[in-house]
């Protein structure tokens, strides 16, 4: 028999919407997803059970999964975006010009010392990428990592490094800052 | 705040159930067009007109039609690779024809596109294309390599036709880690039957790797999420492979017992294949048991009714089994008998060199009366082994006495 066969949503649409909107809600709410970004997350959820509805055997469960995995996903490509954040702005202030101001100085003897408190591996890939400008590709080949990896290790590290600079206070909502 | 908060989820809510709703009428549209269209297409003789017609005609280019296929293509490729083949290249041809508007977002196209290119690599694994299957897989593991591309539904379901290739190509380790995110995965969408077909996956697995114990562990588990009046077929085959695992763990009583109980589904299934399988089943509990003789009455009536069907390497492992039974009663003569036999008949057919080459050792060793059962063992696990993996080469662990 084709999964296509058997219809599992014996409820109509809207009673089903009625039925899972609290558990949706309290979903959102747990994951601290702001009102104005659950719009595409749940649209983007519903669409995809609607279509695939007669394959899913407990639309609930399913639902419910589905929206918990992409508020996952939607914290997780924040983070994201705070470490490029935190990239960017370390790139910037160590393109400055060969005599540092004292503020840049400072910035750069902050970020040493965030560096040196971190894991070998992650010294050595930062280390190349903000003392010697190297590209990823470079820092894979220099380091023995595969070409695939690397931005997900490079991840990991700028992650790493974002924690620790926000640890010791020294990054503030999207500012490099001074303790 | 709390109130102002609450009527800013409460206005997003009511603002997307309202589109899902107008939504579902143009989809229900397209849902009860896909079975007519599907008659249409399989009416085509010829496979080249059913590709230029999903390809050209914008009728054609229904999410639920490729759905249709894609399920086709599953069900065919446990009978018919080509068939599967055929209807897995509709699917892709369909998804890649699909504009993301039509199936709402990118996400379900893009799902809808990497699970008809993962079937359409899986019927090239049954075929025993697996480089082409490989090639195959290649793009679609690019796509799903970027997180959040498509829903875990989806996922799933492609991560399971690749570890089924990972499997076949015997690279356990990594068969293994992509099942356990399967596994993951259905458990957080509450996909119970899917999970109790991902553990069945896995246990095999686990068989495969020399665990044992885990593999009827899972297959238990397996057992109580499929539904056998849902899926009958899946049920057996768990079954089947829960009685298998207990005779080889030595557990045969266990084994004969649960045999018994599951009989009548064979029946139930009633194809040819089905009926063969167990009653090899039933020959290998029977030596389980040390009831050789009826053992040997169950082999020989499987290994006549596989040659008969053309079906070459499964006839040379149940007379493998046969051989083993001949040794444990000391029957020399006829250990080499059938070894000669083998080689006379395999030789005449479609079977791998190396394999060959195997059946042509174990004759040796029989001629020298040093046909044992770890031997048999041996070239039983190699036959098994090259059939999915051609590159591999006989080298027994035991030299011949020259």
């Amino acid at each position: 028999m084709s999964a296509l066969d058997h219809c599992q949503v014996d409820t109509s649409l809207e009673d089903f919407l009625k039925k899972v909107r609290p558990r949706l809600k309290a979903q959102f709410q747990r994951y601290g997803i702001p009102p104005q970004d659950t719009e595409d997350i749940l649209q983007q959820a519903l669409l995809a059970l609607i279509y695939q509805r007669q394959a899913i055997r407990d639309p609930e469960a399913w639902l419910i999964g589905t929206v918990r995995n992409k508020c996952l996903l939607y914290w997780r490509a924040h983070r994201r975006k705070l470490y490029e954040s935190v990239d960017a702005a370390v790139l910037e202030c160590m393109a400055q010009p060969l005599q540092p101001d004292q503020e840049t100085s400072d910035v750069r003897r902050d970020l040493a010392a965030a560096i040196e408190e971190l894991p070998e591996r992650c010294r050595s890939l930062l280390t190349l990428r903000y003392q010697h400008g190297y590209e990823p590709a470079e820092i894979a080949e220099r380091l023995g990592y595969s070409q695939r990896s690397i931005s997900k290790i490079t991840q990991r590290c700028l992650a790493a490094l974002t924690r620790r600079l926000v640890f010791t206070g020294q990054w503030r909502g999207g500012k490099k800052t001074r303790p | 705040m709390k109130d102002e908060h609450e009527d800013a989820f409460d206005s997003v809510f009511d603002r997307v159930f309202r589109r899902i709703a107008d939504r579902e009428a143009a989809i229900s549209r397209q849902q009860s067009a896909a079975g007519q269209l599907l008659d249409e297409l399989t009416a085509q003789t010829l496979p080249a007109r059913r590709l230029l017609l999903v390809s050209n005609s914008p009728r054609f280019h229904n999410l639920f039609l490729c759905e249709l296929l894609i399920e086709k293509a599953r069900e065919a490729a446990f009978q018919d690779a080509d068939q599967s083949f055929e209807l897995a290249r509709l699917a892709v041809a369909i998804a890649e024809s699909l504009r993301p508007e039509s199936c709402g977002s990118t996400e379900v196209r893009e799902g809808l596109w990497c699970r008809a290119s993962a079937q359409l690599a899986n019927a090239l694994r049954v075929a025993g294309r697996h480089v082409e299957a490989e090639r195959l897989f290649r793009p679609v593991e690019a796509l799903i390599g970027e997180e959040g591309r498509i829903g875990l539904h989806d996922l799933a379901r492609v991560l399971d036709l690749r570890a089924s290739l990972h499997r076949e190509l015997r690279k356990f380790e990594e068969a293994a880690h992509l099942l356990d995110r399967v596994i993951d995965i259905y458990q957080k969408l509450g996909a119970w039957n899917l999970l109790g077909r991902a553990l069945m996956q896995r246990s095999a697995v686990c068989g495969e790797m020399g665990d044992l114990d885990a593999e009827v562990k899972m297959l238990r588990r397996a057992l109580d999420l499929l539904d056998p009046n849902e899926e009958p077929r899946s049920f057996l085959v768990a079954r089947h492979n829960l009685i298998f695992a207990l005779n080889q763990s030595g557990r045969s009583r266990e084994a004969f017992a649960l045999l018994f109980h599951t009989r009548p589904l064979y029946f139930k299934t009633g194809d040819r294949l089905s009926l063969l399988r167990l009653r090899w089943l039933e020959g290998l509990v029977a030596v389980g048991l040390g009831r050789l003789e009826q053992g040997e009455v169950a082999f020989r009536e499987v290994r006549d009714a596989y040659l008969q069907l053309a079906l070459d390497w499964d006839a040379a492992m149940v007379s493998l089994d046969l051989a083993g039974v001949y040794v444990r009663q000391g029957r020399a003569a006829d250990v080499l008998h059938l070894a000669e036999e083998m080689l006379v008949v395999f030789g005449a057919r479609d079977i791998h060199r190396e394999a060959l080459q195997a059946l042509a050792y174990l004759c040796s060793a029989a001629r020298a009366e040093e046909a044992g059962i770890s031997l048999i063992q041996e070239v039983s696990d190699f036959v098994k082994e090259v059939r999915t993996n051609p590159a591999r080469q006989f080298a027994p662990r035991v030299s011949l006495p020259c």
